[in-house]
């Protein structure tokens, strides 16, 4: 029939409008959602989340929760950050999460245990927070309860962490140094915030909290009361011996300059920042080689 | 059989068991078996040494290529460089063994099987020249087979 052929045309047409329309609206809806959460990804890699929040030893599901980390204060619990409505962090707001990450307070007010490095992450950007929550929104949600912490008195009331934050922490986003360039600085925000290096790398006072003046010195008792290495730039004690390109391989590859590779804790640190683009590798090197030295032996105490 | 016959044999058996068992771990030679660990190991770094500096254009093809084929072979050597009874710290105090070596024999085998295989991985790399292949088979050698290793099964003393 002749005078269908225009109304088909029409209809052909608005179906190919419609199509362009929702090509064009999808496509925009994708980038919108799937881009904070790739940039998440690799924020989450280099912040090693999964590490502790998973319970690889007992083939926990990733971001599940319920690893076991031994500190001098007692075993703590890494809990569930999965999406899961009622166990993980499906409900969450925005606000809630920069709560945790800067101040170290959990949706219901209470103090989170400096076991959770928050004094690393407060210096986390807003916008980098938010990847990282889009990004672990985005992964399979499981149902797992949260452990409970076993931890002895008095470290276990959680309100005396009010009076230690009080002390010991000082919450605040990351302050790039003019002069230092742009190496220095992205390096100065990994190894400080994102990848928080000090949590293991410096030495503690006697109420767990990292000791500034003595930053990235080592300490014979680190996590499961192992030492771990000063990575200061002293030539002795440090690694003031090793070059630029000595730090970048052993964070590529996990080799040292004797061509000896990393086992222990570092290894698993390794798997994170083997997947980190070179820049970042080398601008973390960056960093490291401006601290001030400290003098400091790591030997473990046995 | 006569009694005393069937004695002497017994006794000759159980002599027999507990010499192997002696000749398993010989005391003497636990200091031995712990220094030629460490050449063992130490060689393993030198030859790995060499197939980077190729890459980083510090040193030759050939000299690669012969330090990978070494690898290929030392790296199979590892299990009869941890004779049972041989646990402890190494010379230098810097790191020990970990019991697990051989309370779980199949699972330090497997990680010695999967580090060889990549040693012949890289092997093949550095064979094809592909400065690029060749650094990939490294860092995979590396993490996945030596510090994997290392991870599990190695204890770290001190710097």
């Amino acid at each position: 029939m002749p005078r269908d052929v225009p109304r088909e045309t029409q209809r052909l047409t608005a179906a190919a409008l419609a199509a362009i329309c929702l090509a064009f609206g999808g496509l925009a809806a994708r980038a919108a959602d799937t881009d904070p959460a790739e940039r998440g990804a690799y924020l989450a890699t280099a912040a090693g989340c999964a590490d502790c929040h998973t319970d690889a030893k007992n083939g926990g599901r990733p971001y599940a929760g319920g690893r076991a980390l031994t500190t001098p204060f007692g075993t703590f619990y890494a809990p569930n950050i999965t999406p899961d409505l009622d166990t993980g962090i499906g409900r969450w707001s925005n606000a809630q999460l920069l709560n945790a990450l800067r101040e170290g307070v959990s949706p219901d007010g209470s103090n989170y245990f400096p076991v959770f490095p928050y004094p690393s992450f407060t210096k986390i950007t807003d916008d980098d927070a938010r990847a990282i929550k889009a990004y672990l929104l985005a992964q399979p949600a499981v149902r797992q309860s949260n452990r409970a912490h076993d931890v002895a008195f008095p470290f276990s009331w959680r309100f005396l962490l009010n009076g230690w934050k009080l002390l010991f922490f000082s919450p605040g986003p990351f302050r790039p140094a003019p002069e230092g360039g742009e190496a220095y600085n992205r390096g100065a925000y990994l190894v400080t915030a994102l990848a928080h290096c000090g949590e293991c790398h410096t030495p503690r006072n006697w109420f767990g909290a990292m000791e500034p003046s003595r930053f990235l010195a080592g300490t014979t008792h680190g996590p499961d009361g192992k030492a771990v290495p000063n990575i200061t730039p002293d030539l002795e004690t440090g690694i003031g011996k090793w070059s630029e390109d000595d730090i970048v391989a052993l964070l590529k590859d996990g080799q040292t300059p004797e061509f000896d590779f990393v086992g222990g804790a570092m290894a698993e640190v390794v798997r994170n920042t083997t997947r980190l683009t070179d820049a970042d590798r080398r601008a973390i090197a960056v960093y490291l080689r401006t601290l001030p030295a400290v003098r400091s032996e790591t030997r473990a105490a046995k | 059989m006569k009694s005393s016959t069937k004695r002497s044999m017994l006794t000759a058996a159980l002599i027999c068991a507990l010499t192997a068992i002696s000749v398993a771990v010989p005391a003497q030679d636990k200091e031995a078996v712990i220094k030629n660990r460490e050449a063992l190991m130490k060689g393993q770094g030198k030859d790995l040494g060499s197939v980077k500096a190729y890459t980083e254009g510090k040193g030759d093809l050939a000299q690669a290529e012969a330090s990978a084929v070494n690898l290929t072979q030392t790296i199979r050597k590892i299990p009869d460089a941890f004779p049972p009874g041989t646990g402890g710290t190494d010379l230098d105090g810097k790191f020990a063994t970990k019991p697990v070596i051989w309370s779980d024999w199949n699972k330090f085998l497997d990680a010695q099987t999967t580090a060889a295989a990549k040693a012949d991985a890289l092997l093949v790399a550095v064979k094809s020249g592909d400065k690029a292949a060749i650094q990939t088979a490294f860092g995979d050698l590396g993490k996945n087979g030596c510090g994997a290793c290392h991870e599990t099964f190695r204890e770290k003393l001190k710097d």
